[in-house]
């Protein structure tokens, strides 16, 4: 490891947002088979951080936030989110999901909901809280991402937008306190792409704490703590949005930012 | 709902946005669809005869030549077979107690889903014709039915069951929702108050079953059976335990592979000796049905996993991240949509199993096909070559069934599909 690596890691360390430590991630691998896919992932997540991480396809991006609330199982360090650590435990599985919500690059509503059954399903079964309460906080929560007309819709009614709009809603039906977003415009035409970045700007200035997986380098700029490249399954800077695009460190870094901005 | 102010009425066109619309006269229709070119013409020269011709000799038979009155003379026998007609009250009694129940449920779920068209805000989508096109393959069988009845009593009492159906929906319809969950209750209580009254005190053995009723006590009873464990199979062949996995994969694979027939024979005969000792053998009905749901149960188990083949994973990863527990997930998001994608399938294996049922007169039992048969051998209409009468009436009963089955899968295809638009 070289000089600047070092000062990375430290980086890596620092929680922003409150400065109190919302999800910790230490020396973790992950492997497909025989494809590494983490490759000694260090970092830490202040509550109310927001953290945006990008690189190139195939570099574990994905991989890291699905470990994070368990739809991937990591193989080796550990992962402490709200200080529960994840393990095989089934209950302690549900805690952190519970916890932890996450809007997904194909959207993934139910299609068999309306829009209002979709962001009441797990209030109602999870938390168990009455019908009239899950309904009226559904319906904040649209009124929230500017689509209350589309309650009683089916999803594929929805444009993609409204789509991913609702996505977040229902992850935010849970009262979550980390949202994990994995490329939550990839999907989306041209025109739809503002929509959702706005709802996700308005949610982070409410100060949740988030991990955006993303090529939107405008929003990492201009919402963004901290900015986490990735290559090669594993991190390879880590820094402000500042220092990140004007004082890049590491030549895989530069020229990936040679190649997309 | 009121406090969130949804808007609930539709989008609708003005009339002058409307697509223009088409009108043919029938002389024109003609011209376009059968005489439209020269092979067609040709076709329609050759076929129309033909097809005018096996129409007249059909309607010929069926009003004229028949004679039906092997059907008249054996109605009681085409319904109930061999059941003692001293205890004919028993049966009387459990359509009056089902039409009861199934009343009423279906009173109790057209008032749900009038509650939820409004609160969705599109139009509840019932009509008197609607419901008339719904109920007519009933009425074609109850006509049918009806005109080969001799005597008076029958009729009052199917009338009496007709009533209290309908007594039963209007009480469906009044239940408030807070107390919608006692109806799963009630029609769990009729179907056993009905089972009481034929078969307990001094009640009817199930050995002496037949015609009609044992069909549709065969047919249905497998359906309803072979649906749930079709189901909890297909999930346990998807289970992550290699154990449970590799049971219910013999389990398809052997049942699969072997002829009903040969299957109710070894129901019927094999059986019996492999319960173990001071076991009491369920009777030769029982055995039927279970051979016929252990035979079902195989294929719908392959459909349903078809069906949960065609789930994005997605889906999963979606409920998983919102903290639902695995069997949640199933219940509410993956088996809805799985179910839903092969509603054809399943209805055809329900229809097939329907027919098979038939097939339990090799091992003794006397279905409503097995009527059909023996009535033609009675002393008066033996050597009389009545079979066609029989047969065609029996035949009759079971296509209504058939296509009632069919139509209803298409209608809840439908309605199922709403978010697929």
């Amino acid at each position: 490891m070289t000089d600047t690596s070092t000062s990375l890691i430290r980086d890596a360390w620092k929680a922003g947002g409150t400065g109190e430590e919302m999800i910790r991630c230490e020396t973790v691998d992950k492997w497909f088979g025989a494809f590494q896919a983490l490759r000694q992932i260090d970092l830490v997540v202040g509550r109310q951080e927001v953290v945006v991480v990008c690189g190139p396809s195939g570099s574990g991006k994905s991989t890291l936030i699905r470990c994070i609330n368990r739809l991937e199982k990591h193989d080796a360090g550990t992962i402490v989110v709200d200080g529960i650590e994840l393990s095989d435990d089934v209950r302690n599985i549900q805690e952190v999901r519970r916890e932890v919500g996450m809007v997904f690059q194909q959207f993934n509503l139910f299609p068999h909901l309306t829009i209002l059954e979709n962001i009441t399903l797990a209030p109602r079964q999870v938390r168990r809280l009455p019908k009239d309460e899950t309904d009226s906080h559904a319906m904040e929560l649209l009124e929230r991402v500017k689509i209350p007309e589309q309650a009683h819709k089916y999803p594929a009614q929805l444009s993609g937008g409204q789509q991913q709009r609702v996505a977040i809603a229902r992850a935010l039906a849970m009262k979550p306190k980390v949202m994990l977003f994995d490329e939550p415009t990839s999907a989306l035409d041209p025109e739809m792409i503002k929509e959702v970045l706005d709802a996700m700007v308005e949610l982070a200035e409410s100060g949740m704490t988030m991990i955006v997986v993303s090529h939107e380098m405008g929003f990492a700029r201009a919402v963004a703590d901290r900015i986490v490249f990735m290559a090669d399954s594993e991190i390879v800077e880590v820094g402000t949005p500042e220092h990140f695009f004007t004082d890049p460190q590491e030549e895989r870094t530069k020229l990936f930012l040679s190649q997309i901005l | 709902m009121s406090d969130t102010n949804v808007p609930t009425s539709e989008y609708r066109p003005q009339a002058s946005e409307q697509p223009p619309t088409r009108t043919t006269s029938p002389r024109e229709w003609v011209r376009l669809n059968l005489f439209n070119t020269w092979y067609n013409s040709l076709l329609t020269v050759v076929l129309a005869p033909l097809v005018g011709y096996v129409i007249y000799r059909a309607l010929r038979f069926v009003f004229v030549t028949a004679r039906w009155e092997i059907i008249e003379v054996n109605l009681t026998n085409f319904m109930v077979g061999t059941f003692p007609r001293g205890e004919l009250w028993r049966v009387w009694g459990a359509i009056i107690i089902l039409g009861l129940v199934i009343g009423l449920g279906l009173g109790v779920t057209s008032r749900a889903s009038a509650e939820t068209a409004r609160a969705r805000g599109v139009a509840a989508g019932t009509s008197w014709s609607l419901v008339a096109r719904r109920a007519a393959p009933a009425l074609l069988l109850l006509v049918a039915l009806v005109v080969f009845v001799r005597t008076a009593t029958p009729l009052l009492l199917l009338a009496a069951a007709l009533a209290v159906a309908a007594g039963g929906y209007v009480a469906g319809r009044w239940i408030p929702p807070q107390h919608r969950r006692w109806m799963h209750i009630a029609v769990v209580a009729g179907l056993a108050g009905s089972y009481v009254v034929m078969t307990q005190f001094g009640g009817v053995n199930l050995a002496h079953w037949g015609g009609l009723m044992l069909t549709v006590f065969l047919a249905v009873g497998g359906i309803a059976l072979a649906f749930p464990v079709g189901i909890i199979v297909a999930l346990g062949r998807r289970s992550k335990l290699p154990a449970i996995r590799v049971v219910s994969m013999l389990y398809i694979e052997l049942i699969r592979g072997l002829p009903l027939i040969a299957l109710l024979y070894m129901g019927w005969l094999i059986l019996p000796f492999l319960l173990p000792i001071g076991f009491p053998t369920p009777g030769r009905t029982w055995r039927a049905l279970i051979v016929l749901l252990v035979f079902t149960a195989a294929y719908v188990a392959e459909i349903v996993r078809g069906g949960l083949q065609s789930i994005p994973k997605g889906q999963y990863e979606a409920a998983q991240a919102l903290g639902l527990p695995a069997w949640k997930m199933m219940r509410l998001v993956i088996l809805p949509q799985a179910l839903r994608n092969v509603i054809p399938a399943l209805v055809g294996q329900f229809i097939s199993l329907f027919k098979d049922t038939s097939l339990v007169l090799l091992i003794a039992l006397t279905d409503l096909l097995g009527v059909a048969r023996r009535v033609t051998q009675q002393p008066e209409f033996l050597g009389q070559g009545l079979h066609a009468e029989s047969l065609l009436f029996v035949s009759f009963i079971y296509w209504v069934g058939s296509y009632w089955m069919s139509r209803e899968s298409q209608r809840m295809e439908q309605r199922l599909g709403l978010g697929e638009r």
